[in-house]
């Protein structure tokens, strides 16, 4: 199955400055609606990387593609196939919501009476229809997002790049927007790919996750299969006696290690209901006061990544391998 | 069913071809440009002087409306190069208005809403925004300068005959020819002003000062080295003396001839579509 972005061996300069330095990575899967986060801290290259997938950059050396067509030589095909929505205002200020939607599709090719239905059909989806025949330049900011995220989606991209969708969103509009954000990968089959500072958004609608520094991948991970390794790891406190828990847990198949008195780290095969940890406890006369499952969190992963902590609190300590994989 | 109802649903069917989207920026600048009534009234203006010249024409192929009059008049009345090179002329001022009226809207306000990442990230790309900029004043110029300069030499043709065609078509060729390379020019030169100049009023006035500006410089190295080359600079003269070799009218030999004006304004023509194409970026690097 072909990626929907794969970067090899990409370099970009901007000027003298090398911001992207021979960058490799296969994201998404072609026709499979997945959602990739872009993360990294200011400065890393998140942008530039759009840009370059966008042709907007040259690359000095090395190659993107895009659903299999070349992003430089090839950037018609590509942008043919994307949608994209740019971090800064950026639309007509005095043409009303339906003529700069209108105007969008028919650029991107849609014939003038699909383009005008498209318009309409998809101001509606991001909560604009009653405001579709007002100028965009009288919108708030969220509206402005919204109609920002309209003209990336109303030609139905194949790819649709979103660079910070959630900024300047008050909770309620974030919150719409994600779940709009999850409706196009999940109910339209579209890919996504999210450039985000904020973790929570990417850990909550994203399924792969690249982590950029200093224009180089520091991390990449697929977010789904790190949630399903962590499900099984569970913390667990209990009152009484916990000498046998050990021998205890082995029988059900279990592994656990006593960090403190009464505190718990067990790892739990796949075939092990948790319901039989509980079972258990009583067995031994175990009160159990918390249990919990401990997962790494993707700010976790971030921080690790770009090296501001070495290990995820209360795990046992290990390196930070140097191609940066966790 | 209402399509506030039906939700969205991505777009599968087929697309236009890519001339087709390159039309679509003119024709929503048109319906735009056209609902300004300060356009439209220059437009109105501008065809009065191609009706005069109408008149003109008509009166010229008409005999028995100057019977009484001497062979002066005759000779006054004549439908040649030299009438049309007047036309030509005082048409190409209102162009020039129009130009510096119409041209500003087109570019300062995307780059003002950053809204070129925008188009860019579009099948479409800086040598067609360009070109779908130049299209929508193409269009609209060529309503004051080529419809009617081509439309009088019709009317002329067919009220003077065949014969008067087959020694003549040249005249025709040089309307079409000699406005399409001025209009490609002040095109550019408004252009330019769009995406250097964000005020539309200054913008606008760029537009004009140009003209007169390089024309003052011409003149001024004239008079200071008491040559005559370098009204080469001066876009009117180059312009009429392109012109004037088209209709085969005589140029004053001290001066510079057709093909040092010709070259002065394709250097120039080529000099405004870098500059034009330096400015208009999807993203604005700091280096």
């Amino acid at each position: 199955m072909s990626p929907v972005i794969e970067v090899d061996s990409l370099r970009v300069k901007l000027g003298r400055r090398e911001i992207l330095q021979g960058i490799s990575c296969r994201l998404g899967i072609s026709g499979a609606g997945k959602a990739i986060g872009l993360l990294g801290p200011n400065g890393a290259g998140k942008s530039t990387l759009i840009q370059a997938l966008l042709g907007f950059h040259k690359p000095s050396a090395g190659r993107a593609r895009i659903l299999g067509f070349d992003c430089h030589s090839q950037a018609r095909e590509v942008k043919a196939r994307i949608g994209y929505m740019p971090e800064n205002d950026s639309f007509i200020g005095d043409m009303t919501a339906v003529a700069f939607l209108r105007l969008m599709a028919e650029i991107s090719g849609l014939p003038k009476a699909a383009a005008l239905e498209k318009a309409h059909e998809v101001l509606f989806h991001v909560g604009l229809g009653e405001s579709r025949y007002r100028q965009i330049g009288t919108y708030s900011l969220g509206m402005k997002q919204m109609a920002k995220l309209a003209q990336a989606i109303v030609h139905g991209p194949e790819l649709v790049i979103l660079d910070e969708p959630t900024n300047g969103l008050d909770p309620a509009a974030r919150q719409r927007m994600l779940q709009l954000i999850k409706e196009m990968k999940e109910q339209h089959g579209m890919n996504v790919l999210l450039c985000s500072h904020l973790l929570t958004d990417v850990e909550l609608v994203c399924d792969e996750v690249v982590i950029l520094k200093d224009g180089k991948i520091v991390h990449q991970s697929d977010l789904e299969a790190e949630r399903k390794s962590n499900r099984r790891f569970v913390q667990l406190d209990v009152n009484g006696d916990d000498r046998n828990l050990a021998a205890a847990l082995r029988e059900v198949g279990a592994e656990g290690i006593s960090e403190a008195p009464g505190q718990w780290r067990i790892v739990l095969p796949a075939d092990v209901e948790i319901g039989s940890l509980w079972r258990l406890a009583a067995r031994e006369r175990l009160q159990i006061r918390k249990l919990t499952h401990r997962k790494d969190t993707l700010e976790e992963i971030f921080l690790k990544a770009v090296g501001h902590i070495r290990q995820t609190p209360g795990a046992t300590p290990a390196e930070v391998p140097a191609h940066g994989r966790l | 069913m209402a399509v506030y109802r039906r939700g969205y649903q991505r777009y599968n069917e087929g697309l236009t071809s890519h001339a087709a989207r390159l039309m679509v920026m003119p024709r929503f600048t048109w319906e735009r440009m056209l609902s300004q009534k300060f356009v439209l009234i220059l437009l109105v203006v501008s065809m009065f002087w191609p009706l005069l010249c109408a008149g003109f024409v008509y009166l010229a192929n008409h005999s028995e409306l100057w019977q009484g009059f001497d062979g002066g008049f005759k000779k006054f009345l004549a439908i040649n190069g030299n009438f049309f090179s007047i036309f030509m002329k005082a048409q190409s001022v209102y162009a020039l208005i129009l130009a510096s009226v119409a041209g500003p809207g087109l570019i300062a306000p995307d780059l003002a809403n950053n809204a070129l990442p925008l188009y860019f990230s579009r099948p479409l790309t800086r040598g067609d925004y360009i070109l779908s900029r130049m299209i929508v004043l193409l269009g609209l110029l060529s309503m004051v300068t080529i419809v009617p300069g081509l439309l009088l030499f019709g009317m002329q043709a067919g009220m003077a005959g065949g014969d008067w065609f087959w020694q003549n078509w040249y005249l025709g060729a040089a309307i079409l020819a000699g406005f399409a390379l001025y209009i490609v020019t002040v095109s550019l030169v408004a252009l330019t002003s769009s995406a250097y100049v964000k005020w539309r009023v200054v913008a606008g006035a760029m537009v004009l000062a140009f003209f007169f500006l390089l024309a003052g410089a011409a003149e001024m190295v004239n008079e200071v080295f008491r040559v005559e080359w370098a009204s080469v600079f001066n876009i009117g003269y180059a312009m009429n003396t392109v012109w004037a070799g088209m209709l085969d009218l005589e140029i004053p030999d001290e001066k510079p001839g057709v093909w040092e004006c010709a070259i002065f304004i394709g250097a120039l023509a080529a000099a405004l579509l870098a500059l034009l194409a330096r400015k208009l970026r999807a993203v604005e690097v700091v280096k």
